[in-house]
């Protein structure tokens, strides 16, 4: 499939709209105009044919103009796959005149000789046309096919906007590595006081799907899952400065790994302990890896647990270790990190086992994509962050 | 027998599809289908991180090579055939580690003497916990040698074995099994002399496509399409499996078995049975095959004053495809001058059952047709009574129509009235395509069943009843064949077939789609 474009001459010009009486009205009825104009049939016989393809909307809504221009070819990269009607909405209530202004265009991908076009719509919002945006979105959403709500900036349950366009969606999409571990469990628990709740999301939460993967791996075996009960110590690895606190992949790792191993919080003199179900502590250490040139801060660089009856003989020694910025650039669908990772798993008496694999491209698109694509109920999701808040909130730092 | 418990770390995990630990033993190994198909469908596994981490592939063929060199035309194999390219080194050196070659004959005991030799040592070394996954990419002759071999050996596992935990065994065939009932019978016979039938995968990569999955989806997922799935709204049903290409230089192959025996007898059969059957109580292997079966048993038997009325078959003659001249199937290499090899038949089936008694199922497959497309179009009965004047006299009925292959999709076809002051009527399609919907990077059919194999879940795979039973149904068709003195009428190359096959439905006052 060829990179996403806009067809030439086919992004109307920006329109504007006063926000006074009617002016929403009047825009809404513009842009479903200007919809309406694009998938009229080329004047030019010789032209490529639009085809529009859309299986959901995808609403966007970013605190800046700045921040919803960097994250528009994001949007379009998704939508190459997930044909949809996006609508991309920044709203400042503080900034600008009381306006909304918006435009249409259709975003297409070549694929199999066939120009499959989605529909991306821009709204920019401002002053005290900010109490109007939910209802502007809702009224541009496709009905009957399903809307996820991407929300990136700080999230509020008590904003009307928000509260609103969540209430309109399937799902909701947020990022902790941008709010905050602590945001995303109100934004759950809000979720659950709702008569038709969205389903929460954290992109943090599909980002480490594949380290759960490879973790669940070291107890498939018959021989070791007895020692599922019985992890002794716990090393975690982030790229990041020595000191820094835990990050939230981390933190909902170990929030994943103690809701499944039954484990339990607990205090000495202030500082976090964690227990297992046999009362037995674990330690738990986080270690830093230098962080390469454009990789973000706290990724998940390395794992390492260690299980038995003695915690210094461990039976079995599992560790994932990630090769930060190993990635290939010639490969489709490759960055530089698209990193490698290496699993080994050692036990006594047995040849130790190695696997090498390689993580998807690590894009905003891709990880916003695969949110997409997950099933959206995860028991498991709401179970973990609760576990993770005691760890962040705890301060779990780089020894 | 007690159950294991399971990995608490599994508990509510939505995973990626990953198969269980195991070494993939390719009997074939130096094959066309290995260089082809087997080695690019496991690598795209590794790519996509569907391989456990216990995993091997450890290939036996009959000519002599170093490890380095069976690795390297395994890459070459990778390189030309894999869907994503060019090949990763990293994940490629990985991958290399777990590839093992043992040379020797089919036929000869030491073959498997070295193959337990190196399995031994490939569990130790690779985590493959005693598992194997034996594929037969063989021709079929050597079946029932292999599976001895592998028995006196004692390299299949008790299938009770791995209820409570222990190692697994499981054995991939590929097509043709058997040349008819009798044959078929002998070959499962020969399986089952060393493996239960929950160990055997027989592989109809048709029901690896998306497409082909996605009809139960479509069937037992929509509330829509299923009340109105049978006689009392269906008029007829056509299964069409078309190739706009000749034998492609596999003249010989195609001299001994014909298109009916080569697609009809899997391929589309599977197809009317995804088609026709009831809801399965469950999507459990047996639960889907036990249903597919009963259709197969209430086909109406071909007798042979039946199979005249209701059989055409047919092989091409010169003609144009695409535009380009082709020659006759006569005129191919390998191929008999006066070969009676047909290469298009087109049936009338019935099934006598509730669901369907009296709706036509017309299925058909050929090479040399206009077009590649397989598809299947439910053709609904006309509206009871015409309230339009429409230019044809009626009101064309809906058909709804799944393609297979190519641009996978489904299309419904409806009337509409055009715009304008007068009711005039137009057809119109609602045609959704999976390309275009959710992008076209699918996996390969075999991809799919390698990871259901190596997961043990058989739903995609073919039952031996199945198998038996479509040879019941097919091998009367034959052997009245083989007794008729008239050579298959001849098509020309391009066209949808012989004239007679346009009479079969022309006499219950039906025509054929044009796909
Ligand atoms: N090719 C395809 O795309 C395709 C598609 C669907 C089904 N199939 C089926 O898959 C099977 C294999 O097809 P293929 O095209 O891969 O066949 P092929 O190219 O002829 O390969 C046969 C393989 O079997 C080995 N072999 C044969 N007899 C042997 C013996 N006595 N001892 C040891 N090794 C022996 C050959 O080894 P050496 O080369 O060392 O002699 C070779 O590796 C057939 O049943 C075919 O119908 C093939």
């Amino acid at each position: 499939m060829s990179a996403p474009t806009t067809p030439a001459g086919g992004a109307p010009p920006a329109g504007t709209s006063d926000a006074g009486t009617g002016g929403a009205a009047r825009l809404i009825a513009k842009l479903e105009q200007e919809l309406r104009d694009l998938w009229k049939p080329p004047e030019d016989p010789a032209a490529t044919p639009l085809t529009r393809v859309c299986t959901m909307n995808i609403g966007v809504v970013a605190p800046s103009r700045e921040l919803l221009e960097r994250y528009t070819p994001v949007i379009d990269e998704v939508t190459a796959s997930i044909p949809a009607r996006a609508i991309l909405a920044s709203i400042e209530p503080d900034g600008g005149a009381d306006e909304i202004t918006g435009s249409a265009t259709a975003v297409c991908s070549l694929s199999g000789g066939k120009n499959i076009c989605s529909e991306r719509i821009t709204l920019a919002v401002h002053g005290n046309a900010s109490a109007r945006a939910a209802s502007a979105i809702e009224a541009l959403l496709v009905p009957e096919i399903p809307t996820a709500l991407v929300w990136l900036g700080r999230v509020h349950t008590d904003d009307p906007v928000f509260e609103d366009l969540a209430g309109e969606a399937h799902r909701v999409v947020l990022d902790s590595e941008y709010t905050s571990i602590s945001s995303v469990i109100h934004v759950a628990a809000w979720a659950r006081g709702q008569r038709n709740a969205p389903e929460i999301v954290d992109l943090a939460w599909t980002r480490i799907a594949v380290w759960q993967e490879m973790l669940a791996r070291f107890f498939d075996d018959l021989e070791t899952r007895p020692l599922a009960s019985k992890v002794t110590r716990l090393v975690l690895k982030q790229a990041c400065d020595p000191g820094a606190g835990i990050g939230p992949e981390g933190a909902l790792m170990l929030g994943w790994i103690g809701t499944r191993l039954g484990w339990k919080t607990s205090r000495l003199a202030g500082a976090l302990r964690l227990k297992r179900a046999d009362g037995q502590a674990v330690t738990i250490e986080l270690a830093s890896v230098p962080r390469p040139a454009g990789v973000a801060p706290h990724t998940l660089a390395g794992f390492m647990l260690e299980a038995g009856d003695d915690p210094k003989a461990p039976l079995l020694r599992g560790s994932i270790e990630r090769e930060l910025a190993s990635g290939l650039t010639d490969q489709e669908d490759t960055t530089r990190d698209a990193d490698v990772i290496v699993w080994r798993c050692a036990k006594a008496d047995r040849a130790e086992i190695e696997q090498r694999i390689r993580l998807g491209a690590n894009k905003a698109a891709k990880w916003l994509e695969r949110t997409l694509h997950r099933p959206a109920r995860d028991v498991a999701f709401a179970e973990s962050i609760a576990f993770a808040e005691h760890i962040v909130e705890d301060g779990l730092t780089v020894s | 027998m007690t159950t294991p418990a399971p990995n608490p770390l599994r508990r509510g995990l939505i995973e990626d599809r990953t198969g269980d630990p195991c070494a993939l033993v390719i009997f074939g190994a130096s094959g066309d289908l290995t260089r082809r198909k087997l080695m690019p469908a496991i690598y795209n596994l590794a790519l996509s991180r569907s391989l456990p981490s216990g995993f091997a592939t450890v290939g036996v063929a009959r000519r002599a090579k170093t490890h380095a060199q069976f690795c390297a035309e395994m890459k070459e194999g990778v390189a030309q055939f894999s869907r994503r390219k060019p090949i990763d080194p990293a994940l490629w050196s990985d991958f290399e580690r777990g590839i093992g070659y043992v040379q020797g004959s089919f036929d000869d005991p030491s073959t498997y003497q070295k193959l337990a030799a190196h399995l031994d040592e490939v569990d130790k070394e690779r985590g493959t916990r005693r598992n194997r996954l034996y594929y037969l990419a063989v021709p079929p002759a050597e079946f029932a040698t292999i599976v001895a071999n592998l028995r006196e050996a004692n390299l299949v596992a008790d299938a009770a074995a791995e209820r409570s935990g222990g190692p697994w065994t499981r054995i991939i065939i590929e097509k043709p099994f058997g040349d008819d009932l009798q044959s078929s019978r002998e070959l499962n016979d020969c399986i089952a002399s060393a493996f239960a039938e929950s160990q055997v995968f027989r592989i109809d990569h048709y029901l690896g496509k998306e497409t082909v999955q996605n009809l139960l989806v479509f069937r037992f997922a929509n509330s829509l399409f299923e009340p109105t799935w049978n006689r009392e709204h269906v008029d007829n049903v056509q299964i069409t499996v078309a190739e706009d290409i000749g034998v492609e230089g596999r003249g010989k192959f195609y001299e001994q078995i014909g298109v009916t025996k080569d697609i009809v007898e899997n391929h589309l059969m599977q197809l009317l049975c995804l088609t026709a059957m009831e809801p399965p109580i469950s999507l459990s292997a047996d639960a889907v095959r036990d249903e597919k079966v009963k259709v197969l048993r209430s086909l109406r038997r071909m007798e042979a004053s039946t199979i005249r009325e209701n059989v055409v078959r047919g092989q091409y003659g010169r003609g144009f495809v695409r535009g380009e001249e082709v020659p006759a199937y006569r005129e191919e290499p390998d191929v008999a001058k006066d070969s009676r090899v047909e290469t298009y038949v087109a049936m009338k089936v019935l099934i006598d059952n509730w669901r369907w008694g009296g709706v036509p199922f017309y299925v058909r497959a050929g090479k040399r047709l206009p077009r590649k497309v397989t598809e299947i179009a439910i053709q609904f009965k006309q509206v009871p009574h015409n309230l339009f004047a429409a230019p044809d006299g009626g009101v064309s009925p809906n058909v709804l129509a799944v393609r297979v292959q190519p641009d996978e999709g489904i299309a419904l076809r409806f009337t509409t009235k055009e715009p304008g002051n007068a009711t005039v009527l137009r057809d119109v399609a609602m045609d959704f395509r999976y390309g275009s919907a959710f992008g076209s990077n699918t996996p390969e059919a075999y991809e799919r069943l390698l990871l259901d194999a190596m997961r043990g879940d058989a739903t995609l795979f073919t039952r031996r009843d199945e198998v038996e039973e479509q040879w019941a149904f097919i091998d009367p068709v034959i052997d009245a064949w083989r007794d008729q003195a008239a050579p298959p009428p001849i098509y020309p190359a391009g066209t949808w077939g012989p004239e007679q096959a346009d009479d079969l439905l022309a006499r219950d006052g039906r025509r054929w789609r044009r796909p």
